[in-house]
């Protein structure tokens, strides 16, 4: 096709030529009406790929998605009519909208969201969702294991089959959407996904930071250091993004006053990939591998569009976004492989490249347009750099915002979480560890545990021979939460109802917590627990013992991230979660990655200083450690840590 | 014989391996593809995947290079609208994700219009094509305009819910010399006639020529609101389009 006779001007066209592509056209044209005409006759046209509809008229048969979905869903299962759903007048649509309900009826139907479909005998509440199209999450693969997807049924309970064993923790009408079966048709069936609202503590102390961030204006241009990006349309925002796996703090941040416009937090969207770091990166490495990072990039610009709005601030002024967070977190946001990060040495790509000097920094640098995001389409996205290994940005954040640059004695960060880091040491000399803690404090592998949020226990106190409980919430206790748990085991050592190893009084099989609710803890939640404990235990006490200080010899334990933030310290000193650190100098920070990065982003000195530091920071693999495994039992076992014995 | 690994565009063999299963036709379009250039290869992707701003910029930057237009055509634009068809064809994507990528296929020819102008090529005419008032339906409508562009029609595109003076203005800023309406409900049907009798109060009806559709329409009702043709589908439609401005030219 390249042998086209040039005539005349560079660029000619030819009538022949022309009129031949035409009828090439015309053709391709015809099938598309032909076969738009006939599809005509089975399915709505205005219906897209992803059942999702395109009319701008009212449906009978539309129904609003999601508040991230850019289109209302189409419930349509084209057997009847569609067009007698099609009404321009809205009043018409809620009146046909009744008609076919009944119609539909017969069949039986199960709604969610808003959203309905035909009921299918046979199929679980999970393929129900799957066709309505809701994110229910889920990490084990719908065997029951992850308890991730429990489901309120608000209707139709009596159309489901019995709950299996692995609902036998569940009551009431919670069921798990992957064991819920469908028996008997002809049903109306309506379930809600559980309401997740983490308690997460968002406000904190905003110390008062020099403003001089790399965005600066000169005249009516807007430079990135030397750089320029585009005009001065009248301010200077920068963001301050704190991608944690559970939960995303997204801060606006004014750059030329220094001040905070606005926060918001969010859960993190990637949920349905699993609630750990190691589910997510195996979610991504599967067929869906991409969807991970398109599900946090279509949240983060839905939330700055929402923002935008509603404080009348244009995209365009967000000249920056920095972001922090774990290793994997950083990465699946910019769209990059993980897989490396999940097996042995557990380094992410970025970092094998920084060790192997093909990078100068692990951290990253990408424009706004680049990643889709929304803000000025040169807008910097800075990935701030990582520590080593699963020690990533939040935790270089966290060394930000508690100052570590100026720290003369020794003080220790720890990051509680599925995975929890701890760095220990003070500016001349510092060292850090991750301990792969699993999901038993968050809500995972415990029978009655469940994350922090409404229902669950955080806090227990044992009297007068029974438990009391504190609930989140207004609700009846529906389990347990990482901070409950830790009180829980503290109270059963302390009124002698269980051994150090974990052994109930009497050699019970489980006891009760709760008991008009059924909550109970058994031998088995005993034995994951500790098992998650040893890793916290190990992470402080190795780094401690390898850095040569005791627990009396740290100036400040500094607490951050999830459940901790809620913990009675004595608790977890009592069972050994924590070190032996006098209370009075146990700071709890809240959101410490947050903070830091609302820091870096408005001063370039801060930046400098963290990335010198972190470059001498000793990273301590913890499996590695001669008697990791001496530790790790002793770790297992329920009292307080006990440094004489253990170096 | 070209082999798939060959194409140099990621998202080709990705969607030529995912949707076109007939083994013949698979080779027809790696045949098709591979003899093109990557730029060529990014505009019939860009295509594919409805992406209009990235033909425009594709398509503006192949023309700077000196690509020919005609090829442009043929081995951009045209090309990824055939894939568009077998996958519409064999129900991969439907009619929405049709017309997103019709209208990347324009943002693509605004850049050879003005090529088609200056090698003396013009519009075989201009057509106002809209949905009456009080009406949002539009994909029947978006067919035909699909069907027209791609005819060598120009095309003023109203969109729904146009009133008759919204015809008429468009008809008088563009020097149109035809006007298509549609419309789906039988309530606004009516508005058809309304439209055509402003015509006549503005003393423009012997100017323009006027083809309805729409599926309340049949050619009787046509005929009595006093509209010029009807036609039942987008492939009438061009049809049509091309009679009733060959006899306007050959009235004037």
């Amino acid at each position: 096709m390249s042998d086209r006779k040039v005539t005349g001007d560079r660029n000619f066209i030819d009538r022949a030529g022309y009129e031949k592509s035409l009828r090439r056209l015309g053709e391709i044209f015809k099938g598309i009406t032909r076969h738009a005409k006939e599809q005509a006759l089975q399915r709505c046209p205005y219906k897209d790929r992803h059942d999702c509809c395109t009319a701008k008229f009212a449906c009978a048969y539309k129904r609003v998605a999601s508040v991230a979905a850019d289109l209302p869903n189409c419930v349509s299962d084209d057997q009847l009519d569609y067009r007698t759903a099609w009404e321009t007048d809205e009043g018409d649509v809620q009146a046909m909208k009744g008609k076919l309900l009944s119609a539909s009826a017969q069949a039986g139907n199960v709604e969610c969201n808003g959203r309905l479909c035909v009921l299918r005998v046979g199929k679980t509440i999970f393929d129900h969702a799957d066709e309505l199209r809701v994110k229910v999450p889920t990490s084990c693969g719908r065997v029951g294991t992850c308890h991730e997807c429990i489901v309120q049924i608000r209707k139709g309970d009596e159309a489901l089959g019995a709950r299996s064993d692995a609902e036998a923790f569940l009551q009431g009408g919670y069921r798990l959407a992957c064991q819920a079966v469908v028996e008997q048709g002809s049903q109306e069936i309506a379930f809600d996904l559980l309401r997740r609202e983490p308690k997460i503590l968002v406000s904190q102390q905003s110390r008062a930071v020099e403003v001089d961030p790399m965005v600066h204006r000169q005249g009516d241009k807007v430079y990135y250091g030397s750089e320029e990006l585009g005009r001065y349309r009248g301010h200077l925002y920068g963001v301050a993004l704190d991608v944690g796996t559970t939960t995303v703090v997204l801060e606006l941040v004014d750059l030329e006053t220094g001040q905070s416009v606005h926060v918001e937090s969010f859960e993190n969207p990637q949920r349905f990939g699993g609630s750990d770091i190691m589910t997510r990166i195996s979610y991504d490495g599967g067929e869906h591998k991409g969807e991970l990072h398109t599900a946090i990039v279509n949240t983060f610009n839905t939330v700055v569009r929402e923002i935008c709005a509603e404080l009348e601030v244009s995209r365009h002024e967000i000249y920056e976004i920095l972001v922090v967070g774990n290793t994997t977190m950083r990465d699946l946001f910019f769209g990059l492989d993980v897989q490396s990060i999940g097996q042995k040495p557990y380094r992410s790509h970025v970092e094998e490249d920084h060790l192997r000097g093909v990078r100068k920094s692990t951290g990253l640098r990408e424009s706004a347009r680049q990643l889709k995001l929304m803000a000025n389409r040169n807008a910097v996205v800075c990935g701030v750099p990582l520590i080593g290994s699963h020690v990533g940005g939040d935790i270089v954040a966290g060394l930000v915002a508690i100052d570590m640059v100026s720290r003369r004695e020794p003080v220790m960060l720890v990051d509680v979480g599925t995975n929890t880091e701890v760095v220990l040491g003070y500016a001349g000399r510092l060292m850090a560890a991750s301990c792969p803690a699993g999901p038993a404090f968050e809500g995972g592998l415990v029978r009655f545990g469940m994350p922090g949020c409404a229902g669950a226990v955080e806090s227990v106190r044992y009297r007068d021979g029974k438990f009391c409980c504190e609930t989140i919430g207004e609700g009846e206790p529906e389990g347990i939460c990482g901070s409950g748990f830790i009180d829980l085991l503290a109270e059963l050592r302390r009124a002698n109802l269980m051994t150090p190893k974990g052994v109930f009084l009497n050699k019970a099989v489980e006891v009760q917590v709760v008991q008009e609710r059924g909550i109970t803890l058994s031998r088995q939640d005993v034995s994951e627990l500790a098992q998650a404990k040893a890793a916290n235990f190990c992470g402080q006490a190795i780094l401690m013992r390898k850095f040569g200080v005791s627990p009396d010899e740290i100036s400040q334990m500094f607490l951050s991230g999830g459940f901790v933030n809620y913990v009675e310290v004595s608790s977890a000193v009592e069972i050994g979660f924590l070190a032996p650190v006098n209370e009075d100098r146990v700071i709890k920070v809240g959101n410490a990655a947050a903070q830091g990065a609302r820091e870096m982003l408005l001063s370039r000195k801060k930046r400098a200083e963290i990335t010198e530091l972190i470059s001498r920071v000793e990273h301590v693999e913890l499996e590695t450690t001669e008697d990791f495994f001496e530790m790790f039992v002793e770790g297992c076992q329920f009292k307080p840590m006990n440094c004489q014995s253990l170096w | 014989m070209a082999e798939l690994a060959d194409l140099k565009n990621k998202f080709l063999r990705e969607e030529l391996g995912e949707y076109v299963e007939e083994d013949a036709e698979r080779q027809r379009m790696v045949d098709l593809y591979a003899e093109t250039k990557l730029s060529m290869q990014n505009i019939a992707a860009a295509i594919i995947d409805g992406r209009h701003h990235d033909v425009d910029r594709l398509t503006r930057e192949a023309i700077d290079d000196d690509v020919q237009a005609l090829e442009v055509m043929d081995d951009g634009l045209i090309a990824g609208m055939a894939l568009v068809g077998i996958k519409f064809r064999d129900n991969f994507i439907f009619v929405p994700e049709v017309l997103a990528c019709a209208r990347a296929m324009k943002a693509g020819m605004a850049h050879i219009e003005p090529i088609l102008s200056a090698s003396g090529i013009d519009p075989i005419g201009t057509v106002i094509m809209g949905t009456v008032k009080g009406d949002l339906h539009d994909i029947g409508k978006n067919l035909c305009i699909m069907m027209l562009r791609g005819s060598g029609f120009k095309v003023v595109d109203l969109g729904v819910d146009t009133s008759p003076d919204d015809f008429l203005e468009a008809v008088e800023e563009h020097g149109a010399s035809l006007v298509g309406m549609s419309a789906l409900l039988t309530t606004t049907m009516p508005n058809m006639g309304r439209t055509i009798e402003a015509f006549i109060d503005a003393d423009l009806r012997d100017d323009v020529k006027v083809m309805v559709g729409g599926a309340p329409v049949t050619p009787e009702f046509a005929d009595d609101m006093g509209a010029d043709a009807y036609g039942a589908d987008a492939v009438e439609c061009v049809e049509i389009a091309k009679r009733l401005t060959e006899e306007s030219a050959s009235a004037h």
